[in-house]
């Protein structure tokens, strides 16, 4: 660290602030939730091999066969109005991320949950945020059945609960550049809250990923 | 001697708990102090502690050490801080720091004058712009390196220096002062 960035004044007086830690509770839960991940066989650093090889095509596939099944629902329940087709995401690049399926969920949105109680789900359940290690390509159909939903005016509550629904499995079933574009499309049209809860999940999933400074003017509300 | 970061992280990655608890005594004060001093509220900081850790843990199968620990965790930590702000309205914060401010001597003189400087260095840390506070936060509290201040924030090295210079002059003229 160069001597100029730091001032040996500002550091003591910050130092004086006070040196405040995490109470014992808090590191307790912290800890009980690492050690409950842990626990979870991790998922493996190579492409399974042999009789643990079907699990992620057939795990996307669920995620295709839910999703269209959720929006052919939705369809069913209302006319569906005249709305262009989403175009069909572009084939997935090389660049796309090898995401392993996640051990560790959540329960309920954080206001329904006891405050520092985190809990995880071992992994025979099927996983919400699970990934094939490459997401899958989707028909035409599928695509276009999953993409209506999200360009659909009002709807009635239960609908648009599906909606909801179906537009965060449609997310988890997407590469990160994918995501951000449909975020963009959000902003664009004016649908500031769809784009600020989908980039807070972006966020969630890729915590660390580091969007290109062109793509965040795009998705940041300004 | 002890493991690197990145070495319990990758451990910890193949289903090593306790190396993840080496790790957590080592970050979460200062983590927690990071958080603490860029919100409004002691119970809002607790909530995005844990937060912050909850999503190291999840994201611990798609680590790698590409950078420092200390690095990707504050990465973690700034977004989160920004997802904060930006549902805030980036609103100034205020510290309960009263009970945080310890008495410089017994002479009452003295603890006045103490107490009165510690708030005058307080009330100029809140009343920085988010993006300065937190580049001073990010140097002074994790110990991070103008080129990882950037690289957490997103921003570039000549954005972090400025932000952490303006930070510190503000902050010494308030010591000064």
């Amino acid at each position: 660290m160069a001597d100029e960035d730091r001032d040996p004044t500002v550091s003591q007086r910050y130092r004086e602030l006070g040196r405040e830690e995490p109470p014992p509770e808090l590191d307790a839960a912290i800890l009980a939730a690492s050690r409950r991940a842990a626990e979870v066989h991790p998922a493996p650093l190579v492409a399974p091999t042999g009789r643990r090889r079907w699990y992620f095509p057939v795990a996307a596939a669920a995620i295709i066969v839910l999703a269209a099944a959720v929006t052919f629902h939705m369809d069913r329940q209302q006319p569906e109005p005249d709305m262009p087709v989403a175009a069909a995401p572009a084939p997935e690049s090389a660049k796309t991320p090898v995401i392993k399926p996640s051990a560790v969920e959540r329960k309920a949105p954080r206001a329904e949950a006891p405050k520092r109680e985190r809990r995880t789900d071992d992994a025979r359940k099927p996983a919400a945020y699970s990934f094939a290690p490459e997401p899958p390509a989707q028909t035409a159909e599928a695509q276009r059945a999953a993409a209506a939903p999200a360009t659909q005016g009002a709807a009635s509550a239960p609908a648009a609960r599906s909606e909801v629904h179906a537009a965060r499995l449609m997310a988890q079933a997407e590469s990160p550049e994918r995501t951000l574009e449909r975020i963009a499309e959000l902003r664009r049209q004016g649908r500031h809250e769809e784009a600020d809860q989908a980039l807070k999940e972006f966020r969630k999933r890729y915590p660390d990923y580091k969007i290109p400074e062109a793509m965040l003017q795009k998705v940041e509300k300004k | 001697m002890e493991a690197p970061d990145e070495q319990l992280m990758l451990a910890y990655r193949d289903g090593d708990a306790g190396a993840f608890e080496t790790l957590y005594r080592r970050h979460r004060a200062r983590l927690y102090r990071f958080v603490l001093r860029g919100v409004k509220s002691r119970a809002t900081a607790e909530e995005l502690y844990q937060e912050i850790w909850i999503r190291v843990i999840e994201a611990r199968e798609r680590y790698t050490p590409q950078a420092r620990f200390t690095t990707w965790l504050y990465t973690i930590a700034h977004h989160m801080l920004v997802d904060h702000w930006r549902q805030r309205g980036l609103s100034l914060v205020s510290l309960d720091g009263s009970e945080s401010i310890p008495d410089a001597a017994a002479d009452p003189q003295a603890q006045a004058a103490a107490r009165q400087g510690l708030t005058r260095f307080m009330q100029a840390l809140e009343a920085l712009p988010p993006v300065q506070r937190e580049a001073f936060l990010l140097h002074e509290e994790a110990g991070l390196t103008v080129a990882e201040i950037a690289s957490a924030t997103g921003s570039n090295e000549q954005a972090a220096k400025s932000r952490l210079r303006y930070a510190l002059a503000k902050l010494k003229a308030a010591v000064d002062g």
